[in-house]
């Protein structure tokens, strides 16, 4: 369908839209049309992506504006929004004609997703993909291959090579899995040829650290406009990937490794020093002149870009006393002894980078502006070196990612010492951690940089709170709600087992077998009165441990397993990948499963319970942030100092997020129907109720407040009869959930009218 | 783990136990008043009095409801072989449906098996029951309504698990021998949420499809993804029941015969003896019941044979053996009455239908335009143009499949 938003007439691949889509694009075309920033809270199932596709390519129809920059958190969602996208180009050719409707569109990915060399692509992990390929394309062996043929290179790069600027995509849509055929049926490298066409892309999918961490957007993402559209999708965690994206964990194997490959390293110079020591003097000569070289190498060698802003520092020359090679890696030989001896410490120590600089000038005579450069002089240095098996440098790489952070930042970060684990005391495990505590450090070059910047997911509730965390202004911030057929959605917050004892998971309470017994009976009685899945989220690992235990020796757990099988999720991605496999079966097959899971679990935040999938999610407790971490208290801290937000606000606003990601997860459309237990008397609260997203609140009824075991079983049995019902999908009069082209025409005159 | 941050303020921490009574649930009796809401169809006048309720909207009402049931003139499947399937396995002892789930399952069969052979008098019937993961077959398939109940009052306790695919392995295995006239269907009535299969139960489903066997479920607790799958896939209907009455609706919607399926619809010839009722007081050797019985009694036409009652197939030389009420009231499902249109009330204003003044079924007067007295809806057969009230429309669709007016026209 084709209708008009206030001017702008907006291309709609299918015959209905949802009135909360229409909404959606409505504000989201304000926000454009305002050149800002903006924030949207729609409920999942009520396709967000369609949505902003079509509104954002209609856009970029109608005005001259930048690319689409679309980020998704894994290559799944990538390759849907690009199917979605070609449903919608499809569409816009048959509407406007071929020419008209021409975009590129393509999603950018890792070697290890993209690669179609042989050989390499049957490589294991994303590091031994990189480095692989980086053994047959870097530009030295290339030419040592020229004159012996032994050396291998890579054959889909050449010919990509050999085309040099004619190697061109046509126009379309692309999903990694086009690309991968494209590339094997013209014989040229995806991966080089998509980073190459990104420049000339309308829209680009990609994941979020291309855009967030600075290490690579500086390669992938520095030639982007700043006309560019900016959507960060599912993103009610990306303070935590900011955060992920600046903080740096070093252990004793790190240093241990460090050691290895500064000792490697010299030795590599020592054998140039003899064969062909003027290298090392170009190099010399290049850094005088200051990092701006690094435009001037080949594409394939530059490995990863600087993790600093990077108009900071580009110009200046590297300082004199890390120019040298040799120089250079005595001074990291200094800096990997001196976090040595700190890691040897017996008690926790915490600082900010301010008096650990100072510590470090004392004692090692290093300053700070060579920390800053070490990030690029290692690359500097690597290159000059012909070192290709980058996989092994991760070590090296990663202390001087920490020394070029703590010497670029002095607020926003800590550092933490801890000696042991507190869970184990017994065993000495030392680890330095950087810490970022301020989310806005690594978005903010995006929202300076890009016009407009979309930041949007099911559930970003408190929405005010999210502008603070990551310390920008949007132009419009919205909360949508689903408009629904019938109620098929049913939060209960159950607060008492059937004994009317309370339950809570609260430290005082949680081992107490009274409240252990009462989630168990819980449970068993939910097992018998739902069909097909279930699924279960417990606030932690050690939590789960225990109180399956416990049911296990109450007896609980074998009664369970007469209604339904029981899965586990466990630390071990594979044997996860097995216990869901098995529970879809189970669930297919009838026989009935419960998965028990943990909130902030990859299963929590990736895998959909959709359908008969997930009937039920209860959540046992409230997974709040394990508080005695240091490094969340100094989050804490920073966030109380700098922002005005309150300790307790932060952890709740964490806590029911995560609560409300992991009920998110049974409904995934609107033909869909499930039920979601609270099962914690804290939830009653209002503190925590009135931060869950507004699309659980608006169904959450007075009725499903503060219930006992068994007045929920009452309203789950009625709830699933009602839903077995056949029903109209389309809905009626004011209960309409999905219009047609004449109704927003309608719509529009109205509008006009009233105006 | 150790502890964790618990909000701001602790004081109000046990703050529970206040609010709690505000947001109780209605009792039963309550609901079933606010969620009819009766009082809203009720209607003043000016004066504060109360209006009578609109009969002829609600007629037109009956007679909507009537029409979407009805569909389409289409081939149904008149010779039917159908497995009835009680689940009775531990779910079947809840109480949720008074007296019990097995209870009102127990209720709705009865009911079920005698509208079914009154409405399919040439079809055969037998009962299957779950219980501990077994299928069991309580009456094989034949035509005699209280063996079945009897065999079904029996047989009334619960326990064990549930299979599915027990079930209708169980009655494919008998279904698969039956002659390809016959329409075979399974319909189960699941008490359980789960199925503990043997095997595959996919395997089962593919092996039913290929069969031609037509299974459907009601269910009592919810719906459940495998009997969708199941019904989906063998084209039967999956329903589940909220409450006791709306149980029985959903089982007998499955007494009238269901639409033919299209690659088992060929026309075939069936032989079919048409027995004579023996004499009062001859004596003769019982084929069914292998004993010597005196009077009543049919005897088959070719083999001479003594059996029970009919409809039957002879235990001794196989033939089919009917009354030809039996064949004259399944007839109806065929042919049906065509469905009668209404009369609007600018037609009857025009004077064109004075003459038609008394409905032609109950020789009652019928509502004109103008006058008020009698409310209510004109209804006229669109092949004899006879005028009809509402009541005899429901009665000659519902009970006497003729149309009055078409039966006396002159041929």
């Amino acid at each position: 369908m084709k209708f008009k938003i206030e001017g702008l007439t907006v291309y709609f691949p299918y015959e209905f839209i949802y009135p909360e889509q229409y909404q959606y694009m409505v504000e989201l075309k304000r926000a454009l049309d305002a050149k800002g920033h903006c924030l949207l809270e729609m409920p999942t199932g009520t396709g967000k992506t369609i949505t902003l596709l079509s509104l954002i390519t209609s856009y970029q129809l109608a005005n001259p504006v930048g690319k689409l920059v679309y980020c998704t958190r894994t290559v799944h969602e990538m390759e849907k929004v690009l199917d979605e996208l070609r449903r919608l180009h499809a569409y816009q050719e048959k509407e406007i004609g071929k020419e008209a409707a021409k975009i590129l569109a393509l999603g950018l990915s890792s070697r290890k997703n993209m690669c179609v060399h042989p050989e390499i692509s049957g490589e294991g992990s994303r590091e031994s993909v990189d480095a692989g390929c980086r053994k047959l394309t870097a530009s030295w062996v290339r030419i040592a291959a020229v004159d012996n043929p032994n050396i291998k290179t890579c054959d889909f790069f050449e010919n990509y090579e050999k085309k040099g600027a004619d190697a061109l995509l046509p126009p379309g849509v692309y999903t990694l899995h086009d690309m991968r055929s494209f590339g094997r049926e013209k014989g040229w490298c995806p991966y080089f040829l998509a980073r190459h066409m990104i420049q000339f892309a309308n829209v680009v999918v990609y994941n979020y650290q291309y855009l967030l961490d600075p290490k690579v957007s500086g390669i992938i993402s520095r030639e982007m406009e700043k006309e560019c559209i900016v959507v960060f999708d599912e993103a009610h965690n990306i303070d935590n990937v900011c955060i992920e994206a600046l903080s740096v964990n070093i252990r004793q194997q790190t240093l241990e490794g460090a050691t290895r490959n500064l000792g490697k390293i010299s030795q590599v110079i020592e054998k140039f020093k003899a064969t062909d020591a003027n290298r090392l003097r170009e190099e010399y000569n290049r850094l005088v002149e200051g990092l701006a070289q690094r435009g001037n190498l080949p594409v394939a060698d530059n490995w990863l870009a600087n993790p600093v802003l990077p108009d900071d520092i580009l110009r200046e020359a590297v300082p004199g006393n890390i120019r040298r090679a040799e120089h250079f890696v005595a001074f990291l030989k200094r800096l990997v002894q001196y976090i040595k001896g700190r890691l040897l410490t017996e008690v926790v120590e915490s600082e900010g980078p301010l008096s650990f600089l100072n510590s470090l000038n004392k004692e090692c005579s290093i300053d700070q502006k060579a920390l800053k450069f070490c990030y690029d002089r290692l690359q500097s240095l690597l290159t000059t070196l012909e070192i290709t098996d980058t996989d092994e440098f991760l070590y090296i790489q990663s202390i001087c990612d920490f020394a070029t952070l703590v010497g670029t930042y002095q607020r926003g970060f800590a550092i933490i010492i801890e000696p042991y684990d507190d869970r184990m005391p017994n065993i000495p495990d030392p680890v330095l951690q950087l810490s970022c505590l301020d989310a806005s450090l690594a978005i903010r070059p995006v929202f300076e940089r890009f016009q407009s910047v979309v930041i949007t997911s099911g559930t970003l509730s408190p929405i005010d709170l999210y502008p603070r965390l990551l310390n920008f202004n949007p132009v419009i911030f919205k909360s949508f709600t689903m408009t629904l057929t019938r109620d098929c959605l049913c939060p209960m917050i159950l607060t008492r087992g059937s004994d009317q004892l309370p339950v809570s998971t609260k430290f005082d309470m949680r081992s107490d077998p009274g409240v252990v017994r009462n989630y168990g009976r819980l449970l068993l009685e939910m097992v018998a009165a739902v069909p097909d899945g279930v699924v279960c989220f417990f606030v932690s690992y050690s939590y789960m441990d225990g109180i399956i235990n416990s049911w296990n020796e109450m007896g609980i757990l074998q009664e369970v397993m007469q209604h339904k099988l029981v899965f586990i999720e466990t630390q071990d991605v594979v044997e996860t990948t097995l216990a869901l496999d098995n529970y879809r079966r189970a669930c297919d097959c009838g026989r009935g499963a419960v998965f028990f899971s943990v909130a902030r679990g990859k299963v929590a935040e990736g895998i959909d319970f959709d359908r008969h999938y997930g009937r039920l999610v209860i959540m046992y407790g409230i997974p709040f942030q394990y508080t005695l971490s240091r490094i969340l208290r100094a989050r804490l801290e920073y966030l109380r100092e700098t922002f005005q937000i309150k300790e307790g606000d932060f952890l709740t606003f964490d806590a029911v997020r995560q609560a409300a990601q992991c009920v998110g997860r049974v409904i995934r459309s609107k033909a869909d129907y499930g039920m979601m237990i609270f099962a914690d008397k804290r939830y009653n609260r209002h503190d925590k109720r009135s931060k869950l997203p507004g699309w659980i609140q608006t169904h959450l009824r007075d009725a499903h407040l503060n219930l006992s075991t068994d007045m929920s079983l009452h309203i789950a049995r009625e709830f699933l009869r009602k839903m077995a019902q056949p029903y109209d999908k389309k809905g009626q009069g004011t209960n309409a959930t999905l219009l047609s082209q004449a109704d927003l025409e309608k719509m529009e005159q109205m509008e006009n009218m009233q105006a | 783990m150790g502890p964790e941050e618990d909000g701001t303020n602790p004081m109000d921490e046990d703050g529970d136990g206040d609010a709690e009574e505000q947001g109780r649930d209605m009792e039963a009796w309550e609901k079933a008043y606010a969620e009819d809401r009766s009082w809203e169809a009720l209607t003043e006048d000016a004066s504060g009095l109360l209006l009578a309720v609109d009969v002829t909207q609600q007629q037109r009402q009956h007679r909507r409801r009537f029409a979407a049931s009805k569909g389409p003139r289409i081939q149904r499947g008149i010779i039917r072989y159908v497995f009835v399937v009680c689940d009775f396995s531990r779910a079947a002892a809840e109480a949720d449906f008074k007296p019990s789930r097995m209870g009102a399952v127990a209720n709705c069969v009865e009911a079920f098996v005698r509208e079914f052979f009154d409405q399919n008098p040439l079809s055969h019937l037998g009962l299957i029951t779950i219980r501990n993961g077994v299928a069991r077959r309580l009456t094989d398939l034949s035509g005699s309504p209280e063996a079945h109940i009897r065999a079904l009052r029996a047989n009334l306790e619960c326990s064990g698990d549930a299979s599915i695919q027990n079930a209708i392995d169980l009655a494919r295995g008998y279904l698969s021998s039956i002659p390809s006239y016959g329409h075979r269907e399974v319909v189960i009535l699941y008490s359980a949420l789960s199925t503990c299969d043997p095997g595959d139960i996919m395997d089962s489903i593919a092996e039913c499809k290929k069969a031609n066997i037509r299974c459907s479920v009601v269910g009592l607790s919810a719906e459940i993804y495998i009997c969708k799958t199941l019904c989906d896939k063998t084209g039967g209907v999956y329903s589940v029941a909220i409450s006791e009455s709306h149980l029985k609706e959903l089982v007998l919607e499955h007494a009238p015969p269901p639409p033919a399926v299209a690659e088992s619809a060929v026309a075939s010839l069936v032989r079919m003896g048409f027995p004579q009722r023996g004499a009062e007081g001859t004596v003769a050797l019982c084929a069914c019941h292998r004993e010597v019985k005196l009077g009543g009694g049919y005897t088959c036409p070719r083999c001479k044979a003594r059996v029970c009652e009919l409809p039957t197939e002879c235990h001794i030389c196989g033939l089919t053996l009917v009354s030809s009420p039996h064949l004259a009231r399944s007839y109806h499902h065929l042919f049906p009455v065509p469905g009668f249109e209404e009369v609007s009330v600018q037609l009857q204003s025009m004077g064109k239908f004075d003459v038609l003044r008394l409905c032609y079924g109950c020789q009652q007067e019928l509502p004109t335009a103008g006058s008020k007295a009698i409310a209510g809806v004109r209804l006229e057969c669109p092949r004899c143009k006879q005028h009809f009230c509402f009541d005899c429309d429901v009665y000659i669709h519902e009970s006497l499949h003729n149309c009055p007016g078409c039966e006396s026209l002159v041929k």
